[in-house]
């Protein structure tokens, strides 16, 4: 009986918490709506200069990587992407690149977290290569597939096929049910704003202004919640990757955990503490990172379901069929696998030797390059 | 298996609390084989291998769950590392009483039997008193029962005294070297065994600050 009341209570609190998941989820959608609706507000000379930047695509990539590098979270700035895709404002195609960036720019939080561990030159060594393994990853994901993109339009016509069979091919006219019940806390805030005298450019700012917000704080009160809510499940796959090594399994896992807190940043900081201490190796935490990259494309695949037409579904399938065939390419042909794995390991070496080194990686990968490309290619 | 992902299923601490309790039972297994060995003349090539292969999984056992520690700080964050730290000195402590049946095994390969002997009833009897500190202090890992703990520390501190008693008996016996030293050597080993399986049950109740340390705050050094 004195048993009960602890587990009983522990499952009511878990209940409550679900709740309050499924309340941020519905906040994070609306968010988004709130996003596309704003946009859609403001004029189309506003949407021409707000977006003309991005137009080359190496922009485009710098600004997704810049924008994702702020806010930290792939997850906001591909929903973000995705809510200017469905507003009309950002083309399919010039949206492309900024998904790609976003995917760089997810992987600074891991690394800035195995800089924890400069003091110490073994752990830093490890956590450094386990951390970076994700940045050389996706890097070379961009070099391979940006340019075969470019040349071929593969993945965005990938993309818009699955979105037409998943929508059916009169897909400009879709609308999600999801858009129509976050409807009315978008159309209220709308009422709300233009009582209070806010109309036009001003207007739609505001709406975009509290739609980001909206975004940003439910999607961080999602993954908080969520990493309570599966911590023990998470502990146990992570233990089974131990205990089975890398590969497909590793991958799936990576998967699962990262859909289930939205979030890859949580996934793959997860894995340096164990990588600095010795318990996974880089080889086996490699396909952990993998599959957190696939694993957080579902939040743009969802903030889809709240925005209008079928470019927004298939700007979020970009995402995910970029990071699959990345995969497929860099993880499944075999002379090229080991590749982010060296590239990881020498920079890693070189960072142990100088310190310094480590810390011009995170401001040239994730700031200063990223800039001079902008100022460059915009 | 990666179904099991969503599945329910036991959290990180409490499969360690598990897996250290059966790496307690693997440890009085070794115990009682390597005794046997000793005490009843039980063949010590036939035991060997079993003891060998038992010693094994309580080392693999450790390393494993040291790594879960660590995914668990991991995952959880530092609001477990009192328990975390003190669930490496316990695992440490468990692999220690593995390698001491090691020791008493070695005693059986030099040809040590007290099969037989005049005092054999004495040794036996201790032997069982030991093992079944192995169940209790496995029990009071499980139930985290203070007053239980408490008990099993007194009983402890008296069978050390006692077996303290004996080596020095034994040191000073007119008795010839190969009778008093491989019972002062059972009676050393004996005392590290319970001493250890006394630091295992402190560290279920005591705070990991004073683990090791006696209550004067000198350092425990008999295990």
């Amino acid at each position: 009986m004195s048993d009960r009341g602890p587990v009983q209570f522990e499952s009511a609190a878990r209940l409550l918490r679900f709740a309050v998941v499924l309340g941020l989820i519905y906040l994070f959608l609306a968010g988004v709506s709130s996003l596309e609706g704003g946009i859609k507000v403001m004029g189309a000379d506003t949407q021409e200069r707000l977006f003309s930047n991005v137009s080359h695509p190496i922009a485009g990539l710098f600004i997704g990587l810049l924008g994702t590098v702020l806010v930290q979270s792939s997850s906001a700035s591909t929903s973000v992407i995705v809510g200017l895709v469905a507003s009309g404002a950002l083309g399919l195609e010039a949206a492309v690149p900024m998904i790609m960036g976003a995917n760089l720019g997810t992987t600074v939080t891991n690394t800035l977290v195995s800089l924890g561990h400069v003091r110490q030159s073994n752990e830093f060594r490890r956590a450094l290569s386990a951390a970076t393994v994700h940045d050389f990853f996706n890097v070379m994901a961009v070099i391979v597939l940006l340019p075969f993109e470019l040349a071929t339009g593969l993945i965005s016509r990938l993309a818009t096929g699955t979105a037409d069979l998943l929508v059916g091919s009169g897909g400009a006219e879709w609308e999600s049910p999801l858009k129509a019940l976050v409807k009315a806390p978008v159309s209220a805030l709308k009422d709300g704003l233009k009582s209070a005298g806010f109309d036009g450019n001003a207007l739609g700012v505001s709406m975009v202004a509290v739609g980001l917000v909206v975004v940003l704080v439910s999607l961080i009160s999602i993954t908080k919640n969520m990493k309570q809510l599966i911590a023990a499940r998470l502990e146990r796959s992570m233990n089974r990757v131990l205990g089975r090594g890398g590969g497909l399994v590793a991958i799936v896992v990576g998967i699962l955990v990262t859909v289930a807190v939205q979030s890859s940043s949580i996934t793959t900081s997860i894995l340096i503490p164990m990588s600095a201490a010795g318990v996974i190796t880089l080889r086996n935490a490699y396909p952990v990172t993998l599959g957190a990259n696939v694993g957080t494309t579902i939040t743009a695949l969802l903030a889809a379901m709240a925005a209008s037409g079928s470019d927004a579904l298939s700007i979020a399938l970009v995402h995910t069929w970029f990071n699959v065939i990345g995969i497929l390419v860099l993880f499944g042909i075999p002379f090229l696998r080991p590749l982010p794995i060296r590239a990881a390991e020498l920079l890693a070496e070189i960072a142990v030797r100088r310190r310094t080194f480590a810390f011009v990686w995170v401001l040239g990968m994730f700031i200063i390059v990223p800039l001079i490309g902008v100022a460059i290619f915009r | 298996m990666v179904l099991s992902f969503f599945k329910r299923g036991e959290s990180g601490l409490e499969h360690v609390a598990h897996q250290t309790i059966s790496m307690l039972g693997d440890a009085r297994h070794s115990f009682d084989l390597a005794s046997t060995a000793v005490l009843a003349g039980a063949d010590p090539a036939a035991v060997g291998a079993d003891i060998r292969a038992t010693d094994e999984r309580i080392n693999a056992a450790e390393q494993q769950l040291r790594s879960e520690l660590v995914v668990h700080v991991a995952v959880q964050g530092g609001g477990d590392i009192g328990l975390v730290l003190g669930y490496t000195l316990l695992l440490k402590k468990i692999e220690r009483i593995g390698d001491q049946a090691k020791n008493i095994l070695d005693l059986a390969e030099e040809g040590i039997s007290l099969a037989g002997a005049d005092d054999v009833e004495m040794f036996i009897g201790r032997r069982q008193q030991i093992s079944q500190m192995y169940v209790e202090a496995a029990d009071i890992l499980a139930s985290q029962d203070a007053d239980r703990a408490r008990s099993f520390l007194a009983a402890s501190r008296e069978l050390n005294a006692e077996c303290e008693a004996k080596v020095h008996e034994y040191m000073h016996s007119d008795r010839p070297g190969h009778w008093a030293v491989p019972r002062a050597i059972l009676h050393r080993y004996w005392k590290r065994i319970v001493a250890n399986l006394a630091g295992i049950v402190t560290a279920a109740i005591e705070p990991i600050s004073s683990l090791d340390y006696l209550e004067g705050g000198a350092a425990d050094i008999v295990d």
